[in-house]
């Protein structure tokens, strides 16, 4: 199969479409339908260039990623002609249909209903071997003659390609006459190579992509069992059997769903997920157990369950570490606390069980995030030696006070909050703070940054110390506010 | 060791013969009580003055919607004292039960170094029963439990000591900047032994622990040396304050 352009049907065909990808500082086209190369277009083409040459061009926005999804979805589907299916980089699929056409009424029904499956425009072409099948839909006209084909299917680098054509060698069957060492001696042995994987003297293998069989377990009863404590026998032995699976594929599971089919035809899921990937079975069934316990609406076996499905969607590479004699302990303790953070997660849910994160930026509230403590990554925290301190707690959101100052711009003389008035004995300050301009839309605009704040380290009469900061400068705002932002210890 | 001696009835007033101030010690309850403006302080105390100073996990928990005043752990106060901000796990939960429920399986794991909980006002669900609970969660894995209790009368309970923490004042840098943190200490009880103390105690930065104010021998528990306060803040805020 050849190259693909993704057009959705709503786009009507009558104007030429073409995906456009930014290329250092140009815009560029990525790719082009067919209409486009009937105007003239190419990809790689400057968007000004396709412009001027063809001025109703309908342009979208590349997307690979999409492009890519949609390859693979493209590639799972060509599976029901033959498990031999291989992707052919960048935007093509190889089937090796040997020995399965005729069950498809031949290799040119069999095109016909690929073509069909996959949706999109497309080219595709026949040939021996994977190499010279991609040559003939690549760069063939019509046919499966490949000595027809021009010198561009070796799809060597410009260089060679333009000494190919400067020797006055145009199709393979050109270079195909000649000796294979003076070939090898002006063009290259890639040339070589090439030439005999597309003329099937060397062998060119794909590498097909082969399903990973899912990871499940189920149990179905002659009777329908109702009391819960015999579900979670049989949950904890469908877990035992999914663990050998996934032992055996050293892997470990990060989601796992439980269906329980009730003998009325109704059906219930529990589904837990975990921060590690694991094949402990007890660990699961521990979790399990606590997402019962939390359930509004526990397992109602009503007239009793038929089956139990247990299914591992996500699960992710864990090889069997070696139980070493030092540091087991600790490794222990580890694993026991992301299991407390997996149960604590699944009782009180994920962004209740947190940790500090650094983030570069100065705002003393942005410079430290909470993220899941399943996500955390473990770094050290950044240490800012020329900085004065940070107060151990932070307000959230700062808190507003009454302050009287003794000179405008001055650190406070006493202020009052919670109803109390303090007295400052000792502050330092003020550590200037600017607002982060280019955070902000009109943010280089004069006054368009937002207010700058001075914070000040004081203490009052009784020895607490605060953080506090005047939010704006003096003499450029009519009512000065000020924060109390944090406690020291 | 002089924690053992007899309580210092006979010598009411002599504040250098005093004990040191006994750490917080591992496999215990400790509650500490604080006014809510010396939270930061009573935090403080709790970090480094035992068990936490080291290393291993913190689980801090905590009922966002119970306190009056919304507050976040600084990553950087926090790196200041010597901890670091990976090992702690922050823990919020909807009511107190939950908390006390999350508390007590955070003690029971082991790996666990401590664990330590914020409550606000009455705290009612924390009787004679759950502190017992907690005691015993702590004596089996060896868990350091803190209870930091604000605004708070204290109650019956088994923990091992209770403390009141206040900040104290701080002996001044120059050009009057705040200088180093201060707090004074009470243990207002301590299981099996001499109660009553009353410590000052300042932040040794070369130490990175909080040592009585008239400098004796430091105390146990914390190793992490850290000086981050700058000796120099004063002269910094002079100029400042001259360019202001």
């Amino acid at each position: 199969m050849g190259p693909s352009s993704g057009r959705s049907p709503d786009d009507g065909a009558a104007e030429p479409l073409a995906l456009v990808a930014r290329v250092g500082n140009a815009l560029r086209l990525a790719t082009v339908d067919a209409l486009a190369v009937g105007q003239g277009l190419v990809a790689g083409m400057t968007l000004a260039d396709a412009r001027a040459r063809c001025p109703t061009l309908v342009t979208r926005p590349a997307d690979p990623v999409a492009d890519a999804l949609a390859l693979d979805r493209v590639l799972e589907a060509m599976r029901r002609f033959t498990p031999m299916v291989a992707l052919d980089a960048p935007d093509g699929v190889i089937l090796d249909i040997m020995g399965c056409a005729h069950l498809f009424g031949g290799a040119q029904a069999l095109a016909q209903q690929a073509r069909a499956l996959a949706g999109y425009s497309s080219r595709h072409g026949f040939g021996p071997n994977a190499m010279a099948a991609r040559a003939l839909a690549r760069h063939g006209e019509r046919g499966n003659d490949v000595a027809a084909l021009p010198v561009a299917a070796l799809e060597l680098d410009d260089g060679a390609l333009a000494a190919l054509r400067r020797a006055g060698l145009r199709t393979i069957g050109d270079l195909a006459r000649r000796p294979m060492g003076m070939i090898a001696a002006r063009f290259g042995e890639q040339a070589v190579t090439r030439l005999r994987q597309i003329l099937g003297e060397a062998p060119s293998p794909i590498a097909p992509r082969r399903p990973s069989a899912p990871i499940r377990a189920e149990a179905r009863f002659p009777e329908p069992i109702a009391r819960t404590e015999d579900v979670m026998d049989v949950i904890e032995d469908l877990l035992d059997q999914a663990a050998r699976q996934m032992e055996a594929r050293k892997l470990g599971g990060r989601r796992f769903v439980i269906r329980l089919l009730r003998s009325d035809g109704a059906r219930q899921g529990l589904a837990i997920e975990t921060g590690q990937p694991v094949r402990d079975s007890a660990a699961v069934l521990r979790l399990l157990r606590e997402r019962i316990d939390t359930m509004a609406d526990p397992l109602d076996p009503g007239f009793g369950f038929d089956a139990v499905l247990l299914a591992v969607p996500r699960v992710e590479p864990l090889v069997e570490r070696q139980q070493a004699m030092e540091g087991e302990a600790a490794r222990a303790g580890e694993a026991n606390i992301v299991a407390l953070i997996d149960r604590l997660g699944i009782r009180l849910g994920p962004d209740n069980v947190r940790r500090l994160q650094p983030c570069d930026r100065h705002i003393p509230e942005g410079a430290q995030t909470f993220v899941p403590a399943t996500q955390a990554q473990p770094q050290s925290w950044p240490a800012a030696p020329d900085r004065a301190p940070r107060p151990l707690l932070l307000f959230n959101p700062p808190q507003p006070v009454a302050v009287i100052a003794g000179v405008p711009d001055g650190p406070p003389q006493r202020f009052r909050w919670r109803d109390r008035l303090h007295e400052v004995r000792l502050a330092e300050g003020p550590e200037r703070i600017a607002a982060e301009w280019w955070r902000r839309r009109d943010g280089h605009q004069p006054g368009g940054a937002g207010r700058t704040r001075d914070y000040y380290r004081i203490e009052d009469g009784d020895g607490r110390r605060y953080w506090m900061f005047r939010h704006g400068l003096f003499g450029e705002e009519t009512e000065i506010c000020w924060y109390l932002h944090g406690l020291f210890a | 060791m002089a924690g053992n001696g007899p309580i210092s009835g006979a010598r009411p007033a002599a504040p250098e013969a005093q004990a040191p101030c006994p750490a917080l010690e591992q496999g215990h309850l400790h509650e500490i009580h604080s006014q809510t403006e010396d939270r930061a302080a009573a935090l403080a105390f709790a970090l480094t003055h035992g068990p936490l100073a080291g290393s291993g996990a913190i689980f801090a928990l905590r009922t966002p919607r119970r306190q009056r005043l919304p507050t976040l752990f600084s990553g950087d106060g926090l790196a200041l004292l010597g901890i670091q901000p990976g090992r702690l796990t922050i823990v919020e939960t909807r009511t107190e039960v939950d908390m006390l429920r999350a508390g007590l399986e955070a003690a029971r794991c082991p790996g666990v170094a401590a664990v330590l909980m914020e409550s606000e006002g009455r705290f009612a669900d924390y009787d004679l029963t759950a502190s017992r609970r907690l005691v015993l969660a702590a004596e089996a894995s060896g868990t350091c439990i803190i209870l930091l209790r604000g605004d708070a009368e204290p109650r019956s309970s088994g923990a091992q000591t209770r403390w009141t923490i206040r900040s104290a004042p701080s002996v001044a840098l120059e050009a009057d900047a705040p200088g180093w943190p201060a707090i004074e200490a009470e243990l207002l009880r301590c299981r099996g032994g001499p109660a009553g103390g009353r410590w000052r105690l300042t932040w040794d930065s070369e130490g990175g622990c909080f040592r009585d104010a008239d400098g004796q021998a430091p105390l146990p528990g914390a190793v992490v040396p850290f000086s981050r306060l700058r000796t120099d803040a004063g002269d910094d805020g002079a100029e400042q304050r001259q360019v202001a």
